[in-house]
């Protein structure tokens, strides 16, 4: 007998994760010069864009994938396999969009993106007249291209993000959506992605300027091209990689709301950035909610940098199977009695992860700053992780509030007694805990039949799990 | 009240000084594997121990310089003294301590703790115990406490058998280095079921210009016993930076009790990089009390895994970073089985242009069932040149954890500031008071005469503060 006894606590499950690559290595092999130069003659693009291009391209050679520090333990890639994956040429984005769509009542506007191309658009006549403009970048470069080029190089990318930068040098399609000062628009304009054909690779960017006093709300919805393709026995679809961006600049006593859902295909592999800059007085509200893919990899920044300028921020995450959501917040106050309040949930099934990393920034200039950051986690099943860092960097004491809080726990026992004792069956009353859980996105999702889909979503997520954990 | 409306006297230059000691054994500046064996031969120790050095010399070599933490780029390694030895050997009785070693101690007051209320003292000046004295009667139920280099010697099978098992030289580039270079440091071990009445108390100091200093201790806390151990540090000042790099290791065996307390007052010039590590086996509980005010730098996380079922882990940290100082401190609490667990705790005062960093991780490993978990930060700015941090890492990967973490940072409510005052104390007084107040949660779980100093301590940076 060599063997010697293992301490107690170190006996690990076997991983049977894919390791041919180390956690931190790109998991695709498309990203090249020569690709960003191809995308930027394809689409006949002027000077000044092909140099923005590549000089983000090159910001994308030289950044390490994870800049922090502090995130670096947690970074883990490795679900992700897209060596053989192909992007989008630009061609489609030049296309003009099929216009022919009549307005749906309870939006201002419309844009699907299917794949490479603009399957419908459609903007409100009076949101026209207003101004407003929603867009492709092709669109913007024929009929506006200044206005694009100012807003673009201006612009409210993540400068020190290797992701983001791949998305500036390689992106094939844009949106951008322009509301002048003093529209208010009371109904959303809904951006809908529709992705996931195997092996492609679909890079895009959201600009959105928020004029002084408009006030918009922006319905994003992340959804599968097509129906799941079943394969053979031992046989796996390839996977599909989507980048997308929401840059915004909110000027002065603007109003910008934003609710995404996610629910893309479980073959997805999804990176997102999203930028926020505050003018004096503004309020950015985010209602983020993350259901599909099987690795996501998102960041907020939020900078407040007007006097008074606040941003709320929800995200839920459902996770289920082998699912891995990477989610950072940055939060960045620079203006004077900025407020800063932020809430991340998550719900793990099977063997499903959340790395939830938060960093409120409170800079000297930010005297009067009110900064919360909650991050909790409800693990359903023994083989998941909740991972939560949440940071603060403060140099300015002079503060209204600044704190973190966070927790991970079961579902609450008590809570399903409660309920039991009023007659609901355990099953509906752990169920009705989980949903009640993930509810506070939910309720900000301005759009009934999205609020509705969400819910639904969330739904059948759940009688899943119930499904496989009784299998 | 009339305690606090005592004048405060700046008693820093009482620390601060330095006596001209001829160096029996100096190792030279710098490192080499020929330092590191010359040291090993100089103590004549076995085979094993100077090959775990020349094992941990190599893995310091091949480590990077961590540089998630602390700035650390003014350590100079060649300027370093690795080793002195002030006095030939161990000295047992008050008596027959060299006159000029003595005279220190005098001046910062040892034999009068001593006689009033500790234990045992081992007092470290520089790298080596030159005293020792363990009460009679705790010497008679066994339990062991002296210089590690003496332990080495004296008790080789459970020295061996514990020695580097709970931080590995592999750990970081700094326990790696003073798995090299180690020299000095105490050497605890409490026979099972034995309880220990009086804190056991070691004092450290640094002595000579650029003298680094590695001292190594070991606890071993048998079943059922119980110990307090406290260590307590001031050094003179000196212009140029000197670096500490302890390891410590405590072993609680099944149903154990173990407390560790330090006050860190080093002076402003020195690197304090020290791994502190506890193994709390079944039953047993571990405590961290920790207090950093001195230093230019500290990166000190005490750690606690809780490896047997129903262990419990408790850590209290302070630190109050003032000018020209980073404390980045912290804790870990890692549960490797069910039904343990942990409380963190940590306050952090920064002012001056100093810099209080939390940083701490809390794991829960698959099969650790029902473990109940929690951490709390507070942290005080007194002025807006001043910065504070907070990194905690939560890493929960079962499904019945309960976990809570709370955060805050703010600066002194004037309004206290104003109550205080329209009561008759001066401004500096209540804000003193305050301070005081928020760190309570440290100074209570001290000894009487240790909260008294801790406080004066506090009075004394806080004075700094308005000059």
């Amino acid at each position: 007998m060599t063997a010697t006894a293992r301490p107690s606590g170190r006996a690990h499950p076997e991983r049977t994760r894919p390791s041919r690559r180390g956690p931190t290595e790109l998991p695709f092999a498309f990203a090249d010069r020569a690709l960003v130069e191809r995308l930027s003659n394809d689409g006949a693009e002027p000077a000044w864009l092909r140099a923005d291009r590549l000089a983000a391209f090159q910001r994308f050679e030289s950044l390490p994938i994870e800049a922090n520090l502090l995130y670096t333990p947690y970074l883990d890639l490795r679900g992700a396999d897209l060596m053989d994956a192909v992007p989008y040429g630009t061609s489609a984005a030049l296309m003009p969009p099929a216009t022919s769509a009549s307005v749906p009542a309870d939006v201002a506007g419309l844009i699907e993106l299917r794949e490479d191309g603009v399957a419908t658009y459609a903007l409100a006549p009076e949101a026209e007249a207003a101004g407003v403009v929603l867009e492709t970048f092709g669109q913007a470069l024929r009929r506006d291209p200044d206005g694009l080029r100012a807003e673009l190089e201006g612009g409210s990318s993540v400068p020190d993000d290797r992701l983001a930068q791949l998305t500036r040098a390689a992106w094939s399609l844009g949106v951008r959506v322009v509301v002048p000062d003093g529209v208010r628009l009371d109904r959303p304009i809904l951006v809908r992605w529709l992705a996931g054909a195997p092996s492609r690779a679909l890079l895009t960017r959201t600009l959105v300027t928020l004029g002084e006093g408009a006030s918009a709300t922006l319905v994003e919805e992340l959804l599968p091209s097509g129906p799941e393709i079943a394969c053979a026995a031992g046989e796996t679809v390839p996977q599909s990689l989507f980048t997308g961006t929401i840059e915004a600049i909110i000027a002065r006593d603007a109003t910008f709301a934003v609710a995404s859902i996610q629910e893309f295909g479980p073959r997805q592999v999804a990176f997102q950035q999203r930028h926020a800059t505050l003018g004096e007085g503004a309020t950015v509200h985010w209602a983020l909610g993350q259901l599909g893919s099987r690795l996501v990899r998102s960041r907020v920044d939020n900078r407040l940098v007007g006097d008074r300028s606040s941003v709320e921020q929800v995200e839920i995450v459902f996770g289920s199977g082998e699912q891995l959501f990477d989610l950072t917040s940055y939060t960045r106050h620079l203006g004077r009695d900025t407020t800063g309040d932020l809430l991340a949930k998550g719900a793990l099934q099977d063997e499903a992860r959340s790395f939830m990393k938060g960093l409120i920034t409170i800079d000297k200039t930010a005297v009067g700053t009110d900064s919360f950051l909650g991050e909790f986690g409800m693990n359903l099943s023994r083989k998941t992780r909740a991972v939560a860092i949440p940071s603060l960097e403060i140099d300015q004491p002079d503060c209204r509030r600044v704190a973190h809080s966070s927790s991970v726990g079961p579902i609450d026992e008590g809570q399903v007694f409660y309920l039991e004792s009023r007659g609901i069956p355990d099953d509906e009353a752990r169920k009705f805990i989980v949903l009640g859980f993930l509810e506070p996105v939910v309720a900000r999702v301005p759009l009934a039949e999205a609020e509705q889909r969400l819910r639904d979503g969330l739904a059948a997520k759940w009688e899943a799990g119930r499904a496989a954990s009784a299998a | 009240m009339t305690t606090t409306r005592e004048l405060v006297q700046d008693q820093r230059d009482q620390y601060a000084f330095h006596d001209d000691i001829v160096y029996l054994h100096e190792s030279g500046r710098g490192l080499t594997r020929e330092t590191v064996e010359g040291i090993s031969r100089f103590k004549d120790e076995p085979d094993w121990m100077r090959e775990f050095r020349l094992r941990a010399y190599d893995h310091f070599l091949a480590r990077p310089m961590p540089e998630w933490g602390g700035d650390l780029g003014t350590i100079d390694f060649d300027r370093i003294v690795y080793y002195r030895k002030p006095s030939e050997r161990e000295e047992k009785s008050w008596d027959d301590v060299p006159d000029q070693i003595k005279a220190t101690f005098e001046r910062l007051g040892i034999p009068e703790a001593e006689r009033k209320f500790l234990a045992g003292v081992g007092a470290q000046y520089d790298s080596e115990v030159v005293y020792h004295s363990v009460r009679e009667e705790l010497s008679k139920i066994g339990v062991v406490f002296m210089g590690t280099d003496q332990a080495l010697k004296e008790y080789p099978d459970i020295f061996r058998q514990y020695f580097g098992t709970v931080v590995p030289p592999e750990d970081n580039k700094f326990a790696a280095l003073n798995s090299a270079v180690w020299s000095g440091g105490s050497f605890v071990y409490v026979p099972k079921g034995v309880e220990v009445p009086l804190p056991l108390q070691a004092y450290f100091r640094i002595n000579g210009e650029n003298t680094g200093q590695f001292e190594r201790t070991l606890i071993v806390v048998d079943e059922g016993a119980k110990v307090h151990y406290i260590e307590g540090c001031t050094a003179p000042i000196y212009a140029t930076d000197s670096l500490h790099a302890a390891v410590v290791e405590v072993i609680a065996l099944p149903g154990s009790k173990v407390r560790y307390t330090t006050i860190q007052n080093w002076s402003n010039d020195v690197y304090n990089l020290v791994t502190k590590r506890a193994h709390a086996h079944a039953n047993s509980t571990v405590e961290w009390i920790d207090a950093n005010t001195g230093s230019r730098l500290t990166m000190k996380y005490p750690s606690i895994y809780l490896r047997g079922e129903g262990a419990t882990a408790d850590v209290i940290s302070v630190a109050v970073a003032g000018k020209g100082q980073h404390q980045d401190t912290g804790a870990k609490a890692i549960h490797l089985a069910s039904n343990t667990r942990s409380r963190i705790v940590s306050k952090s005062v920064s002012k001056d242009g100093g810099r209080a960093t939390y940083r701490g991780q809390l794991k829960v490993s698959p099969g650790a069932k029902n473990v109940v978990a929690s951490v709390r930060c507070d942290a005080l700015m007194l002025d807006d040149l001043s910065r504070s941090d907070t990194y905690p890492y939560i890493d929960i990967q079962e499904d019945d954890t309960t976990m809570t973490h709370e955060a805050t940072v703010g600066k002194i409510s004037g309004d206290q500031v104003f109550y205080l005052m329209s009561r008759g104390l001066t401004e500096n007084e209540a804000t003193n008071l305050i301070v005081q107040g928020f760190l309570e949660v440290f100074t209570k779980e001290l000894p009487m005469e240790y909260a008294i100093e801790f406080n004066r301590l506090v009075k004394l940076e806080m004075e700094g503060s308005l000059g």
